[in-house]
Parts: C-alpha cells; structure tokens; sequence
C-alpha cells in the first residue's frame, strides 16, 4: 500500500501498488514538471520505482495568486 | 537518472532542458541563470541596495535567498493585505524566514492604509484581483522611492512572465507590451523594476526553495479563484510539454523582435505622466487609480449599514 498526500488541496490517497513515479504522475493527470514528488526529505525523478509503504508527498508548484 | 554533470543519482528532471541533476550542481545551474539574468539585463550594479518584495510564497523568497547569498544588499518589503487567517499566515511565513537569515524587513499593513483587501473587494465593482494588484504596485513603488533604494526585485518566474505576455497578446495591449520584461528601467517617478528568475520556470524555484528549507505560504488567495493567469500556464503547460523550450523561445524572442516595436508606438501615443496630487505617485490622471481606490473605499464604507453595526459592535 502506498500513502499519497496531495498539496495543496489537502487530499490523501491511497494505491495499492505503484510501479513508477511517473506512473503515479499519471494517474493524477501530472506531467513531470507540474509538481514535486517528495519522499522523505529526497526529491524523485519520474523513472524512480515506489515501493510497497511509501508515503509519498505530491506538492503541486503552480501559483494561484 | 544519472546527473548529467556529475553522474551520481539525480534528483531533478528538466525535461526542457532534456537534463537531469543532482542538488549540488542544480543549485549551480539555479545560480547560473540568477547571474545570467542579471549580467544580460543589467539588472543589480555593484554596490546597489534591492528592495524584494515578499508574498511569503516560494518565488519571492527563493529570489530573496539567492540575490543574499549572490552577496546582493537586500530589504524585504511585504504588503500585509488584511484578508482574514490568510494574511497573517503569509505575513508569518515571511517574518520566520527574515528572522531565520538576518534580513531586513519593511512591512505595509493595508488595513492601516485604509484600504484593506476584503473593503476593495466589498465596495469596489471591479475584478479584486485587478485593484489587489494596482495596491501591491503602488506600494512596492513608493516604498522603493521612498526608501531609497536602487530597485525593486519580485519573484516572477518564466511561467508567470509568459502568462502575463501572452495574456497581454490576447488583448493586443501595446502599453504593457512596450515594457514588458526582466528590466524596467527608473522614470517618471517609478523605481527601477527588475525581475531575476525570469529564466528559470515554478518548477524550478518549488525544487529551490524544497532543497533549501524554505517554508513557504502555498495556500491559494481565497479571492483568486478563477484567476486567467492561471488558465494560460495551463495553456503553456500543454504546448511545453509538446514542444520542449517553447517558453523561453516565446519570451526572448518577444524582448529582441517584439518589445522594441511596441516600445515604439507607445513613444508615439502613450500618456504623459504627473505627480498624483494626493500621494505624488506618478498618474495619467490628477489623482492616481490607488487613491481613487481609497477615496471610494472610504465612502462606500462610511455610507454601508452593516460596518456601522460593526463599528458600535467591536467599541463595545
């Protein structure tokens, strides 16, 4: 199970299984540069394979005023 | 991914730059292009003082961490705009961070002013995004002069930069586009306006600001919503994504073929410039547009119902 938390609205989802960063950007409607994928205190690249109970951190980087 | 200069896992992908780095060398690139920016344009002699406009968000104190440790004379100015639990929480985040580096720090409280964000949004029939910027302006203007100061930096980045622009396309506006760009020189009783990070995208200051530690504001403005802007980096995501660098190819292209021919015509038709009389801010009018702002504020309170319940409510 991986623990996805999503700013900034908030929201915390979970997958049960994730093979690629650039996968889970996917499957939120996220190209590579529309947000950060933080784990722990490292930043991920899109080819970076999650694994079973990460928590991941997705931190969207558009400004909205 | 490997970085590409020095081999080692990477922590951040360009995909406009076809590149990926580590944290070491991407902060020599994120400091490359700073200085690029400010060698091209001309933007901080040696020896000047930077006045740097703080929202508390990410852009504005990444460029206010950059130019420090760049060894640039930096104030910062925040404009406190009075929203409830939203400006005291941006207002924080950037008192913490000028508290935490050592760094100066002039702030504007709006409700002092007389012209706090949520009366001009109450009492003003106009889009409040529109007058919340004109106010900002005004101020980081006039503090600017008034202070002293060489320039004034904000943190406007590549995507904000090519928004505005093709915003200002849209509507063929010759007046913004004659001077849209990482410099606008001092005149007519206006600072010197310089924009440091206009080469490097969100993305980029977000990964900055990640790597540095900087705790940041990054809740929407409660009035924003629906904001164009927002809108046309959408737009500009998509056609990046499609054809990488068309951003940068947009927006420099635009300062050598565009902005001289605009610059030209508005030499030609724009409006002539005075002190306003109330405030000496510079106006194409007697009164400028922020204390005419005020002037209706003031009025439209003074006449409202409600605030006069208010106002016996909070003496009690």
């Amino acid at each position: 199970m991986i623990i996805v938390h999503v700013e900034p609205e908030n929201q915390t989802l979970i997958f049960r299984s994730l093979n690629t960063v650039l996968m889970l950007q996917k499957r939120l409607g996220l190209r590579v540069t529309d947000a950060l994928v933080i784990r722990g205190s490292e930043l991920l690249t899109p080819d970076i394979q999650i694994q079973d109970g990460d928590e991941i951190h997705i931190r969207k980087v558009t400004s909205t005023g | 991914m490997k970085c590409r200069k020095c081999k080692v896992p990477a922590e951040i992908s360009l995909p406009s730059h076809n590149t990926a780095f580590c944290r070491a060398c991407f902060s020599t690139y994120f400091t490359g292009q700073v200085e690029r920016a400010i060698d091209k344009h001309k933007l901080i002699l040696p020896g000047e003082s930077v006045l740097v406009a703080l929202s508390g968000g990410k852009d504005s104190l990444t460029l206010m961490l950059e130019l420090s440790r760049l060894g640039h004379d930096v104030t910062g100015l925040h404009v406190d705009l009075g929203i409830p639990v939203s400006s005291a929480a941006a207002r924080a985040k950037v008192e913490g961070f000028c508290a935490q580096h050592g760094m100066k720090l002039h702030v504007v409280e709006l409700i002092k002013e007389g012209l706090p964000i949520p009366d001009v949004k109450k009492y003003i029939n106009r889009p409040v995004c529109s007058a919340c910027g004109k106010i900002k302006r005004h101020w980081f203007n006039r503090v600017a002069l008034e202070g002293g100061f060489h320039c004034l930096a904000t943190g406007h980045n590549l995507d904000d930069e090519v928004a505005r622009l093709f915003a200002n396309t849209l509507r063929w506006d010759a007046g913004y586009l004659s001077d849209q760009g990482p410099c606008l020189q001092a005149e007519s009783g206006f600072a010197r306006k310089i924009k440091p990070l206009y080469r490097l995208t969100e993305f980029e200051t977000a990964c900055y600001a990640f790597i540095n530690g900087i705790s940041i504001h990054s809740a929407p403005c409660p009035y924003s919503g629906g904001a164009s802007f927002t809108g046309h980096k959408a737009l500009w995501s998509n056609l990046e994504y499609n054809s990488p660098g068309s951003k940068i190819s947009f927006y420099d292209g635009f300062l050598k073929r565009g902005r001289p021919a605009f610059a030209l015509v508005e030499k030609e038709e724009g409006h002539e410039l005075s002190p306003c009389t109330s405030c000496a801010s510079p106006t194409s009018t007697e009164v400028c547009g922020v204390c005419r702002l005020k002037i209706a504020v003031t009025e439209r309170r003074a006449a409202d119902p409600d605030r006069a319940t208010d106002r016996v409510r909070d003496k009690a």
